[in-house]
C-alpha cells in the first residue's frame, strides 16, 4: 500500500495568515478572539468571535472586498466566490508554493481536490432577499455557485484547473476530516497521486449567529475566557472562519519531486453515534468507535499515541462526551497521551475544523511541539485522569490523532505519524 | 420561460416622433431615485451615470449608447477596455471583449436596473456585437420591433448565396446587419490578374477593390433586411449602375488584409446606394461616396416542396431565386 505524506500547507486563520504566524500562536497560546464589531448590538447576546484579519468582505458585492497585499484576484475569479472561497484561494497559493508545485503538477489527471465548507449563508441570504424583493430574474447569475454548499470546490477546481478527482463533503464539523480521509483513500487506492484537501468557512455574522438558536455559542463577553474547552465554566463555542489547505502526496511522488515532508498520513477511521441530530452521544460511543477504527486501520496501539488534538469545542455536552471517549480508548494511565484542544485559541471553524487542526498536527510533528490547551482555570471533573496539557510541550510527538465530531453524530479520527 | 413585456413600451406615446418632450420613463424620475442609480453605476464612468440620469429624466434615447457602452465597459477586464474606446459597432462581445454568457447576464441585469426595463432571455442570444446591443436597447426603449441581429457568414455561406463565384469573389468572411455589412479579404498573391497588374510588381487594382465593395453590396441586398415577407431579392437581377466620389489612398499588395465596409444610403426599388470604405488595419485604402446597384425581387419559395410539384412555390412569371435563401441561411 502506498504511503501518504503531507507536503504543503496553507493557512488563513484567526491565529495567523501563514504557517509561521500560526506556529507562533500555537506555541505561545495566543488566541484570535475579539469583541467582534458586528456583534456589538444590544439585540445580539453573543459578543466574541475569532475573525480572520486583513480581509474585508462584509459587502455582498465581491468587488468591494479587500485583501492583504500579496493577494490579487481578478473580477472573473471573484464573481462566483464566497468570502471563504477567497480565504481558500489565498491558502491554496500558500500550499502550492510551500509544496513547490508547478502548474503541471497541479493540473493533471492524477491530482484532485476535496473540499468542505458550509456554503455561504451570507450570500445565500442576500440572493434570496433580492429574488423576493426585485424578482426572480434579478438574482445574480453567479449567486448560486457563490453561495450553495459546494461553492468551495466549484471555484477552486475551476480556477486551479484541477483535472483529477473533485468533490465536496458535507458532514458539518466533521466535513473537512472526511475530505482528508477520503483523499487519503484516493491515494492509497492508487486512483490519484496528489490531493488538495481544503476546509473553509465564512466565519461571519450569518455563518456564526444561527448557532445561537441552539444555545451552542458562548455568551462570554471576555475574549480571554470565551473559548475554554475542558474547563468547568465553559458555556459554548466561539465561531471562526478562514481556510486551510493540505497537500497530500504518495511516497512515489514525494520521491520523484524531492519534496519536503511534514508528516505521514497513516490512515483514519470513522463511526457514527446513531443517536441525535445535533447532540453528541453522552458517553461518546461514536467517537470512541471512530478512534478505535482509526487505530486498528493503522495498526497503532493506544500506548503509541503521543498527542491528541481533541475536537472539544467548549460546549458543555460535547467536551464531556469526548473526554469519556478518550478515557474509554486510553484505559491505563501509562497509555494516556497529551491532549489539547486548539479551539481554545482559534474558536470552532465548523467545516474548517478538521483541515485546520490536521494542519496544526502536521506543524506540531515537524516543528517538534505539542500546543497546550489554553484557558483552563478549573478542569472539568469529567476530564480527571486525562493528560490535558495546559501549556505547550517542547517535544516532538511521533504519533498524533485528530478528532472531529459533526451533526448527526458523525465522528472522524485521523492518524498522523512522524515521517 | 416567463416573458415580462417591456414596461417602457407601455408608456411610449405613439407618434411622438422627434418632438420634445421625449417619451417618458415609466415613472417620473424622482430626486430619491438618484442615490440608488448612483449606487448601481458606482463602478461605471461618471459620464455613464450622467447619461443614465439624463435618460431617466428626459427619456431621450440619444443617451442610450453612452449608458450601454458604459455598462459594458464596467464588466470588461481593464486591459481590454481600450478596445471599447474607439470601437466600431462590429466589436464582438465574446471574441473581442471576453464577455461570457454569465457576464452578459450581469450586463443585462444592470441595464435593466438602470433603464427600468426588462429583457427576455431569448432576445439576448442574438446580441453578438456592441452595435447589436445598442440597436437592441434603442428599439426596446422606443417600442420598435427588433431588427435582425448581425449575422456572420463564413466563405461557404457567402459562396452559396452570391451570384458571383471564385475566382472573382473578393470576400472571405462577412457580417451583415440592418445597418450595413462588413467583410474581410486577404490578398493572397495568387489572384490571376496580379500576374499582369503589374509586371513584377503585384498591386491590387483599384477597380477590383471597388468591385469588392460592390460585391458586399450584393451580399447586403441578398441577405440583409430588404426582404419582405414572400419576396426576396433575386440574385440574377443585381447589376452595377454607377459610383461617385471614388478615391484610392493606399497601395494594397499581397499579404494585406482588406477590411471592407458598406452602409446603405438610399434604398428604393430598383436602386440601392451605399457608401463604402476599405481599410488595411487603421489605414484608409479606398473610399467610395456612392456605389449604386440595381436590383429586383423574386417571389420567394413559401414552403419547402415536400412531394412532387417543383412549381409549388411559383406564383408569377419571374424566375425563382436559384437558392432557397432563407432556408440556407437560417438553418
Amino acid at each position: 500500500m502506498p504511503k501518504v505524506y503531507i507536503t504543503g500547507l496553507g493557512f488563513i486563520t484567526s491565529i495567523g495568515n501563514d504557517a509561521a504566524g500560526v506556529i507562533e500562536s500555537l506555541r505561545e497560546l495566543r488566541h484570535g478572539f475579539e469583541l467582534y464589531p458586528p456583534f456589538q448590538k444590544p439585540e445580539i447576546p453573543v459578543k466574541v468571535a475569532a475573525p480572520v484579519r486583513g480581509f474585508s468582505m462584509e459587502s455582498t458585492d465581491a468587488e468591494d472586498w479587500t485583501f492583504p497585499a500579496p493577494y490579487r484576484m481578478r473580477r472573473e475569479i471573484l464573481r462566483g466566490m464566497a468570502p471563504h472561497g477567497v480565504y481558500a484561494w489565498c491558502a491554496m497559493q500558500q500550499a502550492v508554493a510551500d509544496a513547490g508545485l508547478s502548474e503541471a503538477d497541479i493540473s493533471n489527471r492524477d491530482t484532485g481536490l476535496y473540499a468542505a465548507s458550509g456554503g455561504s449563508p451570507h450570500l445565500m441570504g442576500h440572493m434570496l432577499q433580492r429574488m423576493h424583493a426585485q424578482g426572480v430574474m434579478k438574482c445574480s447569475p453567479l449567486g448560486i455557485v457563490a453561495s450553495i454548499s459546494g461553492t468551495l470546490n466549484f471555484n477552486l477546481v475551476a480556477h486551479f484547473r484541477i483535472k483529477g478527482a473533485s468533490c465536496g463533503f458535507s458532514s458539518a464539523c466533521a466535513s473537512s476530516s472526511h475530505a482528508l480521509g477520503f483523499a487519503y483513500d484516493e491515494l492509497v487506492l492508487g486512483r490519484q497521486k496528489r490531493m488538495f484537501v481544503v476546509g473553509a468557512e465564512d466565519g461571519n455574522v450569518d455563518a456564526i449567529l444561527p448557532f445561537a438558536g441552539m444555545r451552542a455559542l458562548s455568551l462570554q463577553t471576555d475574549p480571554d475566557l470565551a473559548s475554554r474547552p475542558f474547563d468547568s465554566a465553559r458555556d459554548g463555542f466561539v465561531g471562526t472562519g478562514g481556510a486551510v489547505v493540505l497537500v497530500l502526496e504518495t511516497g512515489d511522488e514525494v520521491e520523484r519531486r524531492g519534496a519536503k515532508v511534514y508528516c505521514e498520513v497513516a490512515g483514519w477511521g470513522q463511526a457514527s453515534d446513531g443517536y441525535n441530530v445535533a447532540i453528541s452521544h453522552p458517553e461518546g460511543h461514536g467517537l470512541q468507535a471512530a478512534i478505535e477504527n482509526a487505530l486498528r486501520a493503522t495498526g497503532t496501539s493506544a500506548e503509541e499515541v503521543d498527542y491528541v488534538n481533541a475536537h472539544a469545542t467548549s460546549t458543555p455536552i460535547g467536551d464531556s462526551s469526548e473526554a469519556k471517549a478518550l478515557k474509554a480508548v486510553f484505559k491505563t494511565p501509562a497509555s494516556r497521551p497529551a491532549i489539547s484542544s486548539t479551539k481554545a485559541l482559534t474558536g470552532h471553524g465548523l467545516s474548517l475544523a478538521g483541515a485546520m487542526e490536521s494542519g496544526f498536527c502536521a506543524l506540531a510533528i515537524r516543528e517538534g511541539f505539542m500546543p497546550g490547551s489554553a484557558h483552563i482555570t478549573t478542569l472539568d471533573p469529567a476530564c480527571e485522569g486525562l493528560n490535558i496539557i495546559r501549556s505547550t510541550l517542547p517535544a516532538r510527538p511521533n504519533v498524533v490523532l485528530n478528532n472531529v465530531s459533526g451533526f448527526g453524530g458523525a465522528n472522524v479520527c485521523l492518524v498522523f505519524n512522524k515521517a | 420561460m416567463a416573458y415580462k413585456e417591456l414596461t417602457m413600451a407601455d408608456a411610449i406615446q405613439p407618434g411622438s416622433g422627434n418632438d420634445k418632450p421625449h417619451p417618458a420613463s415609466p415613472k417620473a424620475f424622482a430626486p430619491e431615485d438618484e442615490a440608488p442609480l448612483r449606487e448601481a453605476l458606482k463602478r461605471c464612468s461618471p459620464s455613464t451615470f450622467e447619461a443614465a440620469i439624463q435618460f431617466r429624466k428626459t427619456g431621450n434615447p440619444e443617451h442610450l449608447p453612452a449608458v450601454v457602452i458604459g455598462v459594458i465597459e464596467r464588466f470588461v477586464e481593464p486591459d481590454l477596455r481600450t478596445k471599447l474606446k474607439d470601437a466600431d459597432d462590429d466589436l464582438r462581445l465574446i471574441e473581442d471583449l471576453g464577455i461570457d454568457s454569465l457576464t452578459m447576464m450581469e450586463i443585462v441585469i444592470l441595464v435593466e436596473d438602470v433603464l427600468q426595463m426588462s429583457i427576455n432571455n431569448d432576445e439576448l442570444r442574438n446580441l453578438r456585437t456592441v452595435g447589436d446591443v445598442k440597436t437592441f436597447i434603442d428599439c426596446k426603449v422606443r417600442g420598435l420591433s427588433l431588427p435582425k441581429p448581425t449575422k456572420f457568414l463564413p466563405i461557404e455561406q457567402i459562396a452559396a448565396i452570391m451570384p458571383i463565384q471564385p475566382p472573382f469573389l473578393f470576400i472571405n468572411e462577412a457580417s451583415v446587419s440592418s445597418s450595413g455589412a462588413n467583410a474581410k479579404y486577404k490578398i493572397t498573391g495568387q489572384e490571376f490578374f496580379l500576374q499582369g497588374h503589374f509586371k513584377d510588381n503585384p498591386v491590387m487594382p483599384a477597380s477590383i477593390m471597388l468591385e469588392a465593395l460592390g460585391q458586399l453590396g450584393v451580399l447586403f441586398l441578398l441577405d440583409g433586411p430588404l426582404a419582405e415577407p414572400g419576396r426576396v431579392v433575386s440574385p440574377s437581377t443585381i447589376f452595377f449602375t454607377g459610383c461617385e466620389g471614388v478615391r484610392a489612398h493606399r497601395i494594397c499588395r499581397p499579404g494585406d488584409i482588406l477590411t471592407l465596409s458598406i452602409k446603405p444610403k438610399r434604398m428604393k426599388m430598383p436602386l440601392a446606394t451605399f457608401e463604402g470604405t476599405i481599410r488595411v488595419g487603421q489605414e484608409k485604402a479606398v473610399i467610395a461616396e456612392e456605389i449604386t446597384l440595381t436590383f429586383g425581387y423574386a417571389e420567394a419559395v413559401v414552403a419547402p416542396v415536400v412531394n412532387g410539384s417543383e412549381h409549388a412555390g411559383l406564383k408569377g412569371a419571374e424566375a425563382v431565386a436559384p437558392i432557397p435563401l432563407r432556408a440556407a441561411i437560417n438553418a
